[in-house]
């Protein structure tokens, strides 16, 4: 298994048509989040905290149809709020799959034996399974108990359906290495096509403020997760993004390379921060201050992002930008096993400042 | 977006701790809105405020919603405007910030202590407390 070779050639002619018409601001993924509601109500999300009002408020399928024939993004990942939540779900992503898009579907999973009777197993689209860890971890990062063994078994049934399915996990400080070394054991065991990651960083409208990652963290963590990897692992991400996560590399942020749409319309300038909204996609590439944003800005509220929202456009457009690009990119996927004498993967690997505790089920805290 | 000048200008590749963003306890703040700084800075928090807050007009309308958006950089208040979805209707409705009387934030701010600390605390009172399948709930959605 593993991305479909269609879709390699729709991202990559997609890509290069752009860069011979000139183009230099392009999306590549439209974040379209159909709603805010969700089934959790995890500490590490800033996605939720809305007025009841505004949570009971959904993006109608026309509304998410318009939007994606707009901005004309080849993918389409669907976050929120929990998708699966939105009563017109499985109409939206039916649409889009007729319009040829490459869907991912962000879900937590609770609600995935339950309605995945609504889709279909397409080519097109894929399950995304919010996972941030093995059991432990992910329930206490989602804030919920048993909340692991529901998303697996809802994995287990998309899969035995024939769906394409992939993991998303992020990491916030204190995560443990070896941990998550195991726990993409055990989802490539469950059969999944692949796994994404994203460091989380502390974008100003998380309520939580004291469990992400400085940028320094992330790369040592990222170098200890993702050097010396094993054979049956595999990143459903651009590898230079793994590269530039491990700081093996360095990118400017290019927010516009995966706009958002919501209930408030174009927001500015990325996924993560909300700088406000514009009513078109024209609007919100023409007036955004795009100089203003980038850990490379001095903007504070950018200081520590190192997420695939502002970066992989820009591992994107590194491989089909130019000759080095692009071999660096083979390179990467030839050679993906990253030996690092210098990282011990056997052991744990204790945060060296944490500026939390770690805190995992079954262990008290010391405090 | 205005970058406050409190804040340090980042040095992300040397910080071993990412600092992150201080939020304030502004439910049931009446901003005072005498100053055109004053109104500036009141609209720039209404922005970022998780809650339903209570606009009223110079015509004594008033309108609560959720503030989504705002224009804080016009040279004029004339020229700066905020965005509102009203609570009781699905709309957009664009307010110049020259033609607003008062603000209060009036809704439940719905980011209030939501922290990890908190859920970490709550999780080890439950579990003293013996109890299994310990989690946070998703707010109601019943109106405030």
């Amino acid at each position: 298994m593993g991305v479909p070779v269609s879709q390699m050639w729709t991202v990559a002619s997609y890509v290069i048509g752009q860069k011979l018409r000139g183009r230099k601001q392009y999306p590549v993924v439209l974040m379209l989040e159909p709603l805010f509601r969700c089934n959790l109500a995890c500490a590490g999300c800033g996605k939720i905290q809305y007025p009841a009002h505004i949570l009971k408020t959904d993006l109608t399928p026309e509304q998410c149809f318009a939007a994606v024939e707009e901005c004309g993004a080849p993918l389409v990942s669907i976050p929120g709020g929990e998708p699966l939540m939105h009563p017109q779900i499985a109409e939206i992503v039916e649409g889009l799959v007729a319009r040829k898009k490459y869907v991912y579907l962000c879900t937590n999973g609770l609600l995935l034996k339950e309605k995945i009777d609504q889709f279909k197993p397409s080519k097109y689209f894929s399950f995304v399974v919010h996972m941030d860890g093995q059991r432990e971890h992910h329930d206490f990062a989602v804030c919920r108990e048993g909340t692991y063994d529901k998303a697996v078994d809802g994995i287990r049934e998309a899969l035995q359906r024939g769906f394409r399915l992939t993991t998303n996990t992020t990491l916030f400080d204190g995560a443990d290495a070896k941990s998550v070394r195991e726990f993409f054991d055990d989802m490539m065991e469950l059969g999944v096509e692949g796994m994404m990651l994203s460091p989380g960083y502390t974008y100003d409208k998380a309520p939580d403020q004291d469990h992400f990652l400085s940028k320094k963290k992330t790369r040592r963590l990222f170098r200890q997760i993702l050097s010396n990897r094993r054979e049956k692992w595999c990143f459903n991400m651009s590898p230079l993004f793994l590269e530039y996560l491990m700081g093996r590399r360095e990118y400017r942020c290019t927010p516009w390379g995966m706009p958002t749409y919501n209930i408030f319309g174009w927001q500015k300038p990325c996924y993560l921060l909300q700088d406000g909204y514009a009513d078109t996609f024209e609007e919100l590439l023409r007036d955004t201050n795009w100089e203003r944003y980038g850990t490379e800005s001095g903007n504070p509220k950018c200081a520590n992002c190192m997420v695939h929202s502002g970066y992989e456009a820009s591992a994107v457009n590194d491989t089909f930008g130019s000759l080095g690009g692009f071999a660096a990119t083979v390179r990467a996927t030839l050679f993906d096993k990253y030996p690092d004498p210098d990282v011990d993967d056997d052991t744990p690997m204790a945060p060296r400042r944490s500026s939390g505790p770690l805190v995992q089920i079954g262990a008290a805290p010391d405090a | 977006m205005s970058i406050p000048d409190s804040l340090p200008k980042a040095a992300p590749h040397d910080l071993e701790n990412a600092p992150g963003t201080l939020h304030e306890n502004l439910e049931g703040w009446v901003p005072p809105l005498a100053t055109e700084e004053e109104i500036r800075t009141a609209f720039e928090k209404a922005f970022d405020y998780r809650g339903d807050l209570t606009v009223t007009l110079k015509n004594g309308q008033k309108i609560e919603g959720y503030i989504f958006d705002r224009n804080n950089d016009g040279p004029t208040l004339r020229d700066c405007m905020l965005r509102v979805m009203p609570k009781d209707r699905a709309d957009k409705i664009k307010i110049p910030y020259s033609e607003i009387a008062a603000l209060a934030f009036t809704g439940k701010d719905t980011a209030a202590g939501k922290s990890f600390a908190a859920w970490v605390k709550r999780y080890w009172e439950k579990k003293a407390a013996g109890e299994n399948n310990i989690g946070i709930e998703s707010d109601a959605l019943e109106e405030d």
